[in-house]
């Protein structure tokens, strides 16, 4: 039988096709009302958001040109909350709900990820977020080890993915000033820089190895264990770790080094400009219980670093100093900004509400970068440097002996070093990997 | 080293906020005591702590993370015994892992077809990091596993063993 033919026509198509009904598309889906088109909307999803994450999602909110669209978290009390924030600010019911990480990297619709899950698993989340081809905001400390560390930076350089350690200081408009003024030269030649370490009576600077005693698992859908304890070792549930207090504990947390240095130190490491390199010699003092403690660290250009949970001014948590041949500035969470005599015709007011906005400028500047493929002010490799120096400052104030590093090998060197170089790494719980 | 001059203390107490219920005691094995307790030991007193079977895992797990540090080629047998235990393989693997002796190598290797699925991807997985290229026929076999998750262990540890031009 002949094939027919038949012509058919542009009309006739849109004819056939358009609905009978005036098809109605909503402001926001065409970039009115202030709404971003879908063509330049950064799409984020949520690993593990509690309180602090809720925090920074706040922020990713508050965007005009970000949609979030899905949370997995291995609890479910915390995944209906996430889900309500984000259903409540777009005024629909579409946020996915996850229990598994691989549902969410596998949506091709999402580009970036926002990490706010315990520390033990910034590092394996981020790298496996990358592979799965999205951009990561983590927050800090985003690592565990020296080794995990240089794992993130390698794997976001290699792949070319964004990374925004949740730092969010870098972009506080007071730590600003004090990095423009280190870096402007008017304190002089800077010589010793000061890094707030967590304070000794809520984080002791080293954690313990203890575990709790032993409680009934929940049922995997209200709590998942498993996956809770991810790439740390495993221990036997008990309901305080999930409830947030898994801090202080070796297998999960870093310390009050980690806490407060992961800001302070990464501060630091900016405005001496040591983004891309760690001390050569470290040196912890104080190691008597509930006493002042501090590292004091030397890079190979002469700097000094010191991390100290006490001695600053009193302007705020996480306090930094930079001190320079011809003056000194310091500044903490609270906003004001203390210099040298010298340096008081400088204008360095900075109002309390402009200090708080450090998180969204941070999320904001993710963003920019998310679309501009620029390196964000937290990038990987700055995040990486920085953690490197405060896990080396870790291990030097666990053994409680001057320690030599060198940052090209991120290994310890000299006598009395392999102690120190197999506390680098620790084993992950089968299956993860790194 | 001479420390840098700054102003008195003044740090603010924090915020008032209800404390938290107080935490439970930590464990204490009835035997070899609190975690604390265990790392204190020397590698001879944590060696047979690994070979004793009426030490709880908790104090193996405590005793295979102070070997990580200390543990030298005598560690390395009872360590790799644990490689077969469900709770403490990974453990086990902690303590070998950043053991510089060959023998550790050549256990995590004898581990292999005595594991299977979780524990053995660990296995492989730990002789990935250590770059052991006399595992490299082992693992070029487990790369076609029935198991996919191992294949792609394998895969991936024999992509770290290989030397980089």
């Amino acid at each position: 039988m002949p094939r027919s033919t038949v012509r058919i026509t542009r009309r006739d198509l849109f004819q056939s096709v358009l609905p009978v009904a005036p098809l109605f598309i909503p402001g926001t889906a065409l970039g009115l009302n202030g709404a971003a088109a879908p063509s330049d909307r950064v799409t984020v999803g949520g690993l593990g958001i509690g309180n602090r994450g809720a925090s920074v999602l706040r922020s990713f909110l508050a965007q005009s040109d970000v949609q979030f669209l899905a949370i997995c978290d291995v609890r479910n009390d915390r995944r209906e909350t996430i889900k309500s924030m984000a259903d409540q600010k777009y005024g629909n019911r579409d946020c996915a709900m996850y229990s598994d990480q691989e549902e969410l990297w596998a949506r091709k619709d999402i580009d970036a990820v926002l990490i706010a899950t315990g520390d033990r698993w910034h590092t394996p989340l981020s790298i496996l977020t990358a592979q799965a081809g999205k951009d990561v905001y983590c927050e800090k400390p985003c690592s565990m080890t020296i080794a995990e560390s240089r794992a993130l930076a390698d794997t976001f350089q290699r792949l070319g993915r964004i990374y925004q350690a949740g730092t969010q200081r870098r972009n506080g408009t007071n730590f600003i000033k004090a990095w423009e003024l280190a870096r402007s030269g008017k304190l002089g030649k800077l010589t010793t820089l000061h890094a707030e370490a967590g304070p000794g009576e809520r984080w002791a600077p080293l954690t313990s190895h203890a575990w709790l005693p032993a409680e009934p698992e929940p049922p995997k859908q209200v709590v998942d264990w498993d996956r809770w304890l991810g790439p740390a070792p495993w221990r036997p549930y008990h309901p305080s770790y999930v409830q947030g207090r898994w801090r202080g504990y070796f297998d999960f947390h870093g310390g009050g080094i980690l806490e407060w240095g992961s800001h302070t130190v990464d501060l630091c490491s900016w405005a001496g400009d040591l983004d891309e390199t760690a001390p050569v010699e470290l040196e912890p003092h104080g190691m008597g219980a509930n006493t002042p403690y501090s590292i004091h660290c030397r890079y190979a250009n002469g700097l000094r670093l010191v991390l100290r949970d006490k001695g600053f001014l009193g302007l705020g948590s996480c306090h930094i100093r930079y001190e320079g041949e011809t003056g000194w500035i310091e500044t903490a969470d609270g906003g004001k900004i203390e210099v040298s005599e010298n340096l008081r015709s400088e204008n360095l007011f900075v109002s309390r509400e402009e200090a708080g906005q450090a998180t969204t400028n941070h999320v904001r500047d993710f963003v920019n970068c998310v679309k501009s493929r620029r390196q964000p002010r937290s990038n990987a490799l700055a995040a990486c440097q920085a953690h490197i120096t405060c896990h080396a400052s870790y291990i030097a104030f666990q053994l409680g002996r001057k320690l030599n590093f060198d940052p090209a090998t991120d290994a310890f060197t000299g006598p009395g070093s392999d102690e120190a170089n197999r506390m680098r790494s620790r084993a992950m719980r089968e299956p993860w990997r790194i | 080293m001479p420390q840098t001059p700054t102003a008195q203390p003044k740090t603010p107490a924090p915020a008032a906020q209800p404390p938290p219920p107080p935490l439970p005691p930590a464990m204490i094995d009835d035997k070899y005591g609190s975690a604390a307790d265990i790392m204190a030991l020397p590698q001879a007193k944590l060696i047979a702590i690994l070979k004793d079977p009426e030490a709880s895992p908790y104090a193996k797990a405590k005793a295979c993370q102070r070997l990580a540090v200390i543990g030298d080629r005598t560690a390395v047998a009872a360590l790799a015994g644990l490689l077969t235990d469900p709770q403490l393989s990974a453990y086990a693997r902690y303590g070998l892992e950043p053991n510089a002796d060959p023998s550790a190598d050549a256990a995590l290797r004898a581990a292999l077809p005595k594991l299977k699925g979780s524990l053995l991807i660990g296995v492989i997985n730990s002789i990935g990091l250590r770059k052991d290229r006399r595992s490299l026929d082992a693992l070029s076999k487990l790369r076609y596993d029935a198991d996919p998750a191992v294949a792609r262990a394998a895969d991936s540890a024999l992509a770290r063993l290989r030397p980089r031009l």
